[in-house]
This record gives C-alpha cells, structure tokens and sequence, in this order.
C-alpha cells in the first residue's frame, strides 16, 4: 500500500485542496468492509438529518432530497452485494446515540461518508461496482459541498 | 462535455470512451490515455481562471472561489504529472492557443467556469471504473470530490437547482 499512501499524499499536498488528510485514513481490503463502513455512516447520517431539518426548516428539502439519494443508492448496493456474493447488509443497531443535530456535525459526518467511497473504491476490485459507487460518491459530495456552502454562510439555504 | 473536452485538446480513445462510442479495457496504456485526458481538462479548466482572475472577469464576491479553485486544479495537474512521469512517460503539456479573448464578463464567465468542471467531473465520473491502478484510482477518487465542489458551487452562484 506505499503507493496508495503516496498517491494520497501528493494529492494532499495540492497546497489549496478542499480536502485535508486524515490521521485515521483506512486502507479497505475488501468490498465488503467498504460498503458496510457505508452503510454505516449513511444511516447515521440519516437519523441526524432529521434533526437538523426540525432545527432550520429551510433545510428540509436538503434533508428529503439526501434520503431519497440514500434509499436508491441501499437498493443498488443491495443488488451489488447479491452480485458480487457478498453477504446481506447487517441490520443496524438502531439509530447510535443522539448525535448532535448541527450543520457543522452534518458536514463532518457527510465528509467521512465522502472519504469511505474515495479510500474504499480502490478495494473493490470491480469495474462495474466501482462505477455504481463512484456515481454515489459524487451524489454525497454534492451534499457535502451544499453543507460546506452552508457552514460559509451559516445558515441553511443561504 | 465533448465539445469541452475537444477544446482541452482531449483526442483519441479517452475522447471516444465520453463519447460513448468506444470501450477500453483497464490496462496499463489505457490508464496513461485517461491520465492523459485528464491533465489537458486541468491544463484547460487552470487558464481559464487564470485568464478570468487576470482580467477581473468572475464577479467581485467570487474571486476567493476562483483563486481556490484554481489552486485546487493546479494540485490535481500537478498529481496526475506526477503519476504519468512516475509511469516512464512525458506529461501532455498545456495546450499555447487557448482563446478567451472574447470571454463574456460577470455571470457569463461563471458559466464557462461551470462548463469545464461539468465536463471534468463527468469525465472522471465516466472514466474511473476504467482506472486499472490502485493509486491512480485513489487519486481519481478525490479529485473528482473537488470537482463537484467547484461544480455545485458555480450551479449555486448561479441560480441552478443542485438539490
């Protein structure tokens, strides 16, 4: 994996990329480990958007528009899985503990959902898969960008 | 995005694959045509705004966007010479005729800012599942990230529905 690191390392080092390293940056082994990680993050991020859309009404559509963007990309992921014989999603625990219900905690869990596609893709090993995935990611870095634009203004809508 | 990425100076099987009317297989050589591709969208999408920057042409309140998205485009020129050259192979320089003497001022010049990140981030959109390489593609992977900030931040500044 030295060449991953370097690759993302140079990309980093772009001296006013968005993008910011991280110290805990994975390296997915598998397709599995990676489209779990995903589901994850977005069902958390979910049962946070609620939150949110009660706070500042201005952003409820945000928050139906990103669940519907959810709900399609499970169902392609659920057929993903079926075709790349990987085993059905885990049932989720239920929403975690109430998280905080902010723009900025909004932002930051969408940025690691973000990250998982971009780190994950390398390890899924499957043209088609890696191009359903990529069309997801660039789904979720629409909302991250909406919410960024959003923290810079800071108020939903603005 | 075609007629875009002709101007960048796109040719070839990469032009041909966002077209639509060609298929490449992931292979080493096939990696370097899309890195190809890729760089002169860089080459291309960089002097524009510097041109834009240059001549005061993105409305005032903007220019911070313009500086940073430039500034995002040339790191993403420099990885992808860097991936090339680390491949044994000389990086496609920028094209020397790029015209934007005519570029329209003020909402206008943002649309044509728009246009070439539209056509980046479909390109890389179109093109990652054909990336063979588990740097390239990881590079590829954020890059496109960038690009569909700079995309989504011109559709807002511009009145267009981004979601």
């Amino acid at each position: 994996m030295i060449a991953r690191r370097a690759a993302l390392k140079a990309v980093l080092a772009a001296p006013l990329v968005a993008l910011v390293p991280r110290a805990d940056a994975r390296d997915y082994t598998s397709a599995g480990e990676v489209l779990a990680e995903i589901d994850r993050l977005e069902s958390d991020l979910d049962a946070r958007l609620g939150g949110v859309a009660a706070t500042f009404p201005a952003a409820a559509a945000f928050a139906a528009s990103v669940r519907a963007d959810h709900e399609r990309h499970r169902r392609a992921r659920a057929t993903l899985r079926r075709r790349l014989r990987l085993t059905d999603a885990a049932p989720l625990s239920g929403p975690g503990p109430a998280g905080r219900a902010t723009v900025d905690a909004l932002r930051a869990l969408t940025q690691d959902l973000v990250y998982v596609y971009a780190e994950g893709l390398p390890a899924i090993k499957d043209a088609q898969a890696v191009d359903i995935l990529a069309r997801h990611m660039v789904d979720d870095a629409r909302h991250l960008a909406v919410l960024q634009m959003w923290m810079e203004t800071e108020q939903p809508g603005g | 995005m075609l007629a875009t990425a002709r101007a960048a100076g796109v040719t070839g099987p990469a032009l041909g694959l966002l077209a639509g009317t060609e298929a490449l297989a992931r292979t080493e050589g096939n990696d370097l045509e899309i890195l190809s591709a890729a760089l002169l969208l860089e080459h291309h999408a960089i002097a524009l705004y510097g041109f834009g920057l240059k001549r005061a042409l993105f409305p005032p309140g903007l220019r911070a966007y313009a500086t940073e998205f430039r500034g995002d485009h040339q790191g993403h020129r420099d990885t992808q010479i860097a991936i090339i050259e680390e491949r044994g192979v000389a990086a496609p320089p920028a094209r020397d005729d790029y015209d934007f003497e005519h570029a329209p001022a003020g909402d206008e010049f943002v649309r044509l800012a728009l246009e070439i990140e539209i056509a980046a981030q479909r390109a890389y959109t179109g093109l990652i599942s054909r990336i063979r390489t588990d740097d390239y593609l990881l590079s590829a992977a954020f890059i496109l990230v960038d690009e569909v900030r700079h995309m989504t931040v011109w559709q807002r500044v511009l009145g267009l529905k981004i979601y």
